[in-house]
């Protein structure tokens, strides 16, 4: 390609090329240089951004890759009071506290059943035998590591309670849908999630079977009266896996 | 250009830019919370722009990554006063997508482009808006020809740069510099009016 002769830019068309991007090689070096040492040509460079900037809006919205978060959490280090780490621990432990709680009340709503409502007068009520399968918990909490809801599951009641702390910022034009994630990666459907801050589900043989230890719970945002195709179609806004209590 | 000529212009006013701007400040006193917030709220809109530019997931990951972490470091340099928080935001997350599209060409080692990220250039965080932005650009691009006006946007957007334009269009170097300057030139005289 035969060049024409390239006389170098005035001081303020280089701003605005600049400002556009268009410069490579000197030229480029140039105008860094003078963003530099030159006020008004750094002036002349901000008002080119600003101006041009509503071009930007024409870049479509992507969600960010997955790991991009932790990798800036880890990148800018722990801040001077513990912030996160401690604050996450302090969560669990408070959780972990619920969840035992949790737990006894399973228990005694357990001896309740086996037993009956024990009278006063009878005899102490015989010790709840284990049952063959321990109950589980996951503690789901969202991507700055909140605390958002305890699930709870005892696979002798196929029954599962959801605790909700804190808001979980509801809006009538979506629904929060709880997933059970089993091994094979495939969501099933639990069903949506009222807005009460606690819920009982007993759940079908077929469903029950999938909440094993590992397995992850998660909660997304869809639709009123949940995803219409049978699979998350929303942000996932909490999810934990379930282990031993 | 139909869409930021639309007023509800995503990078303009609209809803949330005050919260942006406060979470900005809180981000700048060094509140994580915010930070995560403000993560949540931009980074999909960041991230649009470094993959565009960029066409590479990895790389555009990357100069995200960046990008909010510079943003963790010089969040005090954002004057609410000049510029709005989306518009102060995706400038530089599309200013350091270009320099990375540009030491890519270059074929720059690692050492050099390490080194380069800490000599930012003073001028990457001053962005200065005029109220009325999108509507006032979107009529002036309207005004020059055709040409001028889908390179520039193309400059911009795509990050093509003068070498690239001009054996896009199959013209010399220095016409599609002149072709781009004057269209410049059109554009500085129509948003100064």
């Amino acid at each position: 390609m035969i060049d024409e002769p390239d006389p170098p830019s005035a001081p303020a068309d280089l701003a605005a090329e600049y400002a556009l991007g268009v410069l490579t090689g000197d030229e480029l070096r140039r105008a860094r240089d003078l963003a530099q040492t030159d006020a008004q040509f750094r002036a002349d460079v901000a008002r080119w951004s600003g101006r041009l900037a509503p071009i930007l809006d024409e870049a479509e919205p992507v969600a960010a890759p997955s790991g991009a978060w932790a990798n800036i959490q880890n990148r800018i280090g722990p801040t001077e009071d513990g912030g996160n780490v401690v604050q996450l621990r302090r969560s669990v432990n408070q959780w972990r506290g619920i969840a035992a709680a949790m737990s006894a009340l399973a228990a005694c709503l357990a001896i309740v059943l086996v037993t009956g409502i024990p009278r006063t007068t009878t005899r102490a009520p015989v010790p709840v035998v284990q049952p063959a399968a321990a109950p589980l918990v996951a503690m789901l909490g969202d991507r700055q590591q909140q605390m958002k809801v305890v699930a709870s599951w005892d696979p002798a009641a196929r029954q599962l309670v959801l605790a909700v702390a804190g808001d979980m910022k509801s809006d009538p034009a979506h629904s929060h849908e709880l997933w059970v994630i089993p091994a094979d990666g495939k969501p099933r459907s639990l069903g949506t999630m009222g807005s009460g801050k606690q819920m009982h589900m007993r759940l079908a043989d077929t469903l029950a079977k999938l909440l094993q230890q590992g397995a992850t719970i998660a909660i997304s945002v869809e639709p009123p009266g949940g995803s219409p195709t049978g699979a998350p179609t929303g942000p996932v806004v909490a999810s934990g896996s379930l282990s031993e209590a | 250009m139909k869409r930021a000529m639309d007023g509800g212009s995503e990078l303009h006013a609209g809803s949330g830019s005050g919260e942006l701007v406060a979470l900005l400040e809180a981000v700048s006193r060094g509140d994580r919370q915010a930070f995560a917030s403000l993560y949540d709220r931009t980074s999909a809109k960041l991230y649009g722009i470094c993959l565009r530019l960029l066409g590479s997931e990895a790389e555009a990951q990357d100069v995200l990554q960046d990008v909010y972490v510079i943003v963790w470091e010089k969040a005090g340099r954002f004057d609410p006063s000049k510029a709005g928080a989306i518009t102060w935001l995706a400038v530089l997350a599309r200013n350091r997508a270009i320099d990375r599209l540009r030491r890519r060409s270059v074929g720059t080692d690692a050492i050099e482009a390490a080194a380069h990220i800490e000599d930012e250039s003073p001028s990457a965080f001053d962005i200065v808006e005029q109220a009325d932005n999108a509507a006032r650009l979107g009529r002036c691009l309207e005004q020059l020809e055709e040409r001028s006006r889908s390179m520039i946007r193309s400059a911009f957007l795509d990050g093509a740069s003068y070498p690239e334009l001009a054996e896009r269009e199959g013209v010399p170097l220095g016409t599609m510099k002149s072709w781009i300057r004057r269209g410049l030139q059109r554009l500085r005289g129509c948003l100064e009016r």
